[in-house]
């Protein structure tokens, strides 16, 4: 079932979540850290996971992080991924500093993928209003 | 761990007395896009209470599942007086969860006997498990935008970081898919009935690799029933009494829905829970029904709950071990990937039966106790027992 007109999902960007995507197109990736317990955490939430304060601010982060797991999807679930665009390479990175993030892996053949690879953002921009974090091997 | 004289408080005081199911391969040959979850759900209501013995006027309690809403199946039903009713979200872990609701209410007095009923017309209209519009929610903002979508993808993501951590061989995971179809050759109910190898396995398709076509549940419709009465009253019924002997429940809920020890620490403690308060220990199970949405989850169970060490599972999984002559068969009806995808409903029907001794050419040899175990963010796991064991 192709179906030529369909986009790929874009994120609906929200109050809570416009500054991680703001950050995104200046070419930062940034996170909540509480101001109380200096912890950060992801994805986005109102309060402090830890101490439920609403003391926190949208810090910038290293970029940094580690391949804890990646995949190849096979099955067209998305119809907005061209037939030849498949399979996608999809990673569970861990931040450097402690929170898991979905993304995609670039700039590295499949064979050469690991868990535990070291891994950097790198930003794609996908409309004027959406660039998307990616990972690829940290130089 | 929790407190084993408080969690025995609910020890051998109900059972269940009646299940029914709809004919999964049957129906599985039979597309029908208007076929309603209600019209699954009664069906396997009425053979359910047909075969408790039990009137549908004794039938006080109804908790249903992946059906909308508990209102129209009671008005299907003809149940309009209920003590106890409610539905829960329709995810495969919740089927524990119903059983040990309806026991709970049981044991204390809020209802006599009460009906869990589960209807899924998914096949018919359409469900693919991937790819939904989640509107705002964590999913659609930041996994859809990378093609992130289903829950075999979460697991085949937890799978590939076993086989790094473990070097677990993706042929465990054959085994266990074979073993399943094997014994769906001896279920007549079973929507997929044709034996595989491991060739077959291998050479199956990847949907979210490592994870391949074999690896996954079936879609399928079907609707599961199972009534549960005190165990007083269960002994005046004409079936033999199935005892929920043992119960427990444990959750571990990421922002990711992967958990980074494969859900060790909540099926250990399931496992330390269930084990503390039971007359069995894990050799004397019969059988064992693992929750298998995807075949690692069995594996992740295996070890969480202690039949192997963690990191050893893919060595422990043998033919031998896990087949229905075995120390401890696994999914005797043919479980989520070749019985049906009852999201843990039918894993329960097939427990009953199989203490029941009413499983003919699957049938285990002296079924006394029996696992039902589901690991999950939200995980169940119970030790049911043939009254008298
Ligand atoms: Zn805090």
């Amino acid at each position: 079932m192709t179906d030529a007109t369909a986009q790929k999902p874009l994120p609906p960007i929200t109050r809570l979540t416009k500054p991680f995507w703001d950050g995104c197109r200046e070419g930062e990736l940034r996170i909540q850290f509480c101001n109380i317990c200096d912890r950060p955490w992801f994805p986005p939430a109102d309060n402090c996971p830890r101490c439920l304060m609403d003391d926190w601010e949208w810090r910038t982060v290293s970029g940094h992080g580690t391949v804890w797991s990646w995949i190849q999807m096979h099955q067209r679930y998305f119809p907005g991924w061209e037939p030849d665009e498949y399979p996608i390479t999809i990673a569970l990175i861990q931040l450097e500093e402690g929170p898991y993030i979905y993304s995609n892996l670039v700039n590295i053949p499949a064979e050469e993928i690991r868990c535990d690879l070291a891994v950097e953002v790198t930003f794609h921009k996908a409309t004027d209003a959406v660039t998307l974090p990616f990972f690829q091997p940290r130089r | 761990m929790t407190n084993p004289e408080q969690l025995r408080a609910l020890q051998d005081k109900t059972a269940i007395v009646g299940v029914g199911t709809t004919e999964f391969a049957a129906i599985y040959r039979d597309l029908d896009p208007e076929r309603s979850a209600y019209d699954l759900g009664r069906i396997a209501f009425r053979e359910a209470l047909a075969d408790s013995g039990l009137k549908k006027s004794d039938i006080d309690g109804v908790i249903v599942s992946r059906l909308p809403h508990y209102g129209r199946m009671c008005e299907v039903l003809g149940i309009r007086y209920p003590r106890f009713v409610n539905v829960l979200p329709g995810e495969g872990r919740q089927s524990g969860i119903a059983l040990q609701y309806a026991a709970l209410a049981v044991a204390n007095g809020m209802a006599d006997a009460v009906a869990c009923i589960y209807g899924n017309n998914g096949r018919s209209t359409g469900a693919r498990y991937g790819g939904e519009d989640r509107g705002a929610s964590t999913q659609a903002m930041f996994e859809a935008p990378f093609g992130m979508t289903s829950p075999g993808a979460v697991t085949s993501l937890m799978f590939r970081r076993h086989q790094y951590r473990y070097d677990t061989p993706v042929e465990a995971l054959g085994q266990l898919a074979i073993s399943n179809r094997r014994n769906a050759a001896l279920n007549p109910n079973a929507v997929m009935q044709q034996p595989i190898e491991m060739d077959d396995y291998l050479n199956s398709r990847y949907i979210a690799e490592p994870l391949r076509l074999f690896d996954y549940c079936l879609i399928n419709d079907g609707g599961v029933c199972f009534i549960v009465t005190s165990a007083e009253r269960a002994r005046d019924l004409p079936n033999p009494p199935v005892l929920i002997h043992a119960t427990a429940q444990a959750a571990d809920i990421t922002p990711v829905y992967v958990a980074d020890d494969f859900w060790y620490e909540p099926m250990s403690r399931i496992a330390d829970d269930l084990f503390a308060t039971s007359d069995a220990q894990r050799e004397d199970l019969a059988f064992a029904q693992l929750y298998d949405n995807f075949t690692p989850t069995m594996l992740f169970t295996l070890e969480g709950m202690g039949f192997c060490e963690q990191g050893e599972g893919g060595d422990w999984i043998t033919p031998e071990r896990i087949g229905l002559r075995g120390e401890l068969p696994l999914n005797t009806g043919g479980g989520h990937t070749s019985e049906s995808y009852m999201q843990g409903w039918a894993l329960h029907v097939e427990a009953v039966r199989q203490l029941r001794g009413d499983c003919g050419e699957r049938q285990v040899a002296d079924a006394q106790y029996g696992l039902y175990a589901c690991a999950a963010p939200l995980a169940t796991g119970h030790i049911l027992k043939r009254d008298g064991a």
